[in-house]
């Protein structure tokens, strides 16, 4: 059998008293479209932000295609082929769409040390055909902090692309969207990773953005996995109904 | 249109010393050397985010590798000349090692702190530095002893280094400047490693200090303790604010009309700090995008008042 993309170990972190992940042991196989739900607070983010080099894990391992990457930083991770976007938008507000692509190309080959050829002769032509790709294509010109919060997304979508990632890592990748341009964006990323090959794993707390799409489904609650499995299983398993699944329903009412 | 206008200023440049007294010329030297201070002094702070307190220390080091190794360790003058730059930025490289990891106010207290140290070996290492009284009788002879040559001189080196610089701030480099600035969390995740881009600005400013420093110690003939005090890292803040950090050359402009300022309201009162001040504080209050913002506030006050 393959090697699994992503092993993860034992991770635990710790904020102080607090102990957002305990024991996480989770791995992904190869084309996998992962959600990895549970409430607010149950260490999603956290959970991101370890195995990507963002923080300091307290104990365990984290393993790419078999590699083990634990405590590597950020950029090094990129470059190895682990792409992120952030629960909050980011984007580079100041610069052009298209230069927000440009330096992001630029940065995963590690070409950011030229100092002396003009860089908006770089790299424009794979920038627009990525923009394109996630429907960005009319947009190039405006500066990336004046789009709207939609597009921004987009835009951070486009900027994970850039580098051929081979294992996508998006954080709440429909937040603050209406619920019909959340399950219209999610498709987008379904596409895209099913035309590319790329395995993704993301977190999400609309169900219906989650069962839409996943092909597998790992429960966070307080900081540990209660469930892993398809949605179908997922979704039979009381426990999770329990903790989870009730709360949703509840959340998603207030929402709307 | 920008670069129209940067030819044409380069052009008066090439006149200027034939229209202008010995006096004049000097002073005249003084704003190509502090242009080149203020602008590798925004390459930090308008482009890469990062607000020194303490980017005399280039400067001064600059002054006193060349005054050192010309007069004491007995380089000749061009090669302590081009040695200066170099030994600012290898004292860049240790600051910018220890400083670049924190951001923001500690940034700038580091920074602040290790200009207070060199200051402090200046003031104190009176066989290297000469202490109090700094290092005099650095005025080059031969060709470069004559103002007009040496302002020729300055004008190549500085038009060529801010050349340089703006080539950097255009390139993938300065776009990865960019970026850092606006969002450094981002662009580790495109692979960056923001710590090393931010290390390497710091040097490249370090080194053009330093050859501002040197450029500016042979036109005076001497270098001082003062030139390392806090007080010389706040010029080109001054500088850099009063042109307009968001504009490329209005450190450039901020230099000149600085140093302009400095010697007409010098030469009128003993009180000119203040006045300096109060002259600064206006322009800064009316004109918060310096004095390069100047340019497009009348544009759009035209285009207001021509619809209207
Ligand atoms: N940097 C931090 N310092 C201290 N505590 C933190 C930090 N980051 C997260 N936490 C805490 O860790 C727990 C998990 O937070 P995390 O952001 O991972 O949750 P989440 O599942 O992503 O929630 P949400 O759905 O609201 O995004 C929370 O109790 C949170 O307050
Ligand atoms: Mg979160």
């Amino acid at each position: 059998m393959a090697e699994p993309v992503l092993q993860v170990r034992g991770l635990s972190k710790q904020f102080g008293g607090l102990l957002a992940l305990c024991d996480v042991n989770l791995q992904v196989e190869r084309g996998e479209f992962r959600a990895i739900i549970g409430p607010n607070g149950a260490g999603k983010s956290t959970f991101f932000n370890t195995l990507s080099g963002w923080l300091k894990a307290n104990a365990g391992r984290v393993l790419f295609e078999g590699r083990d990457i634990t405590g590597h930083p950020p950029h090094r991770l990129t470059r190895g082929g682990i792409a992120r976007t952030f629960q909050i938008t980011s984007v580079f507000a100041g610069m052009s769409v298209l230069e927000n692509v440009q330096v992001a190309i630029l940065g995963y080959r590690g070409q950011t040390w030229r100092p002396w050829t003009p860089a908006r002769t770089q790299h424009g032509e794979l920038a627009r055909e990525l923009l394109e790709r996630v429907g960005l294509a009319g947009e190039v010109g405006r500066q990336a902090g004046t789009l709207s919060h939609g597009d921004q997304k987009r835009l951070e979508l486009a900027i994970a692309l850039a580098g051929n990632p081979r294992l996508l890592l998006l954080d709440e990748p429909t937040a603050g969207m209406t619920a019909r341009e959340r399950l219209e964006s999610i498709h987008l990323v379904h596409r895209i990773a099913g035309e590319l090959g790329l395995t993704v794993v993301f977190t999400e707390h609309d169900m219906a953005v989650v069962f839409a799409v996943a092909s597998h489904i790992s429960v966070l609650h307080q900081g540990r996995l209660l469930a892993e499995g398809t949605p179908e299983a997922v979704r039979a398993n009381p426990e999770v109904q329990q903790v989870y699944l009730g709360e949703a329903v509840i959340e998603s009412e207030q929402r709307t | 249109m920008k670069s129209a206008l940067a030819g044409l200023a380069l052009l008066a440049a090439l006149g200027l010393p034939f229209a202008l007294s010995e006096f004049w010329i000097f002073i005249a030297i003084e704003v190509l050397a502090f242009a080149l201070y203020a602008v590798s002094f925004n390459l930090l702070l308008g482009f890469g985010g990062m607000l020194s307190f303490g980017h005399a220390a280039f400067f001064g080091v600059g002054a006193y590798a060349v005054a050192i190794l010309w007069k004491k360790a007995g380089l000749t003058m061009v090669l302590a000349f081009a040695a200066a730059p170099l030994v600012a930025a290898l004292v860049a490289i240790v600051i910018g090692y220890l400083s670049v990891k924190r951001i923001g106010i500690y940034f700038a207290m580091l920074t602040f702190a290790f200009q207070m140290l060199l200051y402090t070996i200046a003031l104190k290492a009176g066989w290297l530095t000469g202490g109090d009284d700094g290092i005099t009788g650095l005025k080059p002879a031969g060709l470069l002893g004559d103002p007009v040559a040496y302002y020729f001189f300055a004008l190549l080196l500085s038009a060529a280094a801010i050349y340089l610089i703006h080539r950097l701030v255009r390139s993938p480099f300065g776009y990865a400047l960019q970026a850092l600035k606006g969002n450094p969390a981002r662009l580790q995740y495109v692979g960056v490693d923001v710590r090393r881009h931010r290390l390497a600005t710091f040097v490249v400013a370090g080194a053009f200090a330093g050859l501002a420093g040197a450029l500016f110690a042979l036109s005076s003939g001497n270098v001082f303790p003062n030139w390392l005090n806090w007080t010389a890292s706040a010029t080109p803040i001054v500088m850099a604010v009063l042109g307009g950090i968001h504009s490329f050359l209005g450190p450039v402009v901020g230099a000149a009309v600085y140093v302009l300022l400095e010697v007409v309201i010098s030469g009128k009162t003993e009180y000119w700090p203040l006045v300096m001040g109060c002259v600064i504080l206006l322009l800064v209050l009316a004109l918060p995008d310096g004095l390069s913002g100047l340019g497009q506030l009348l544009r759009r006050q035209f285009r207001g008042t021509g619809n209207g």
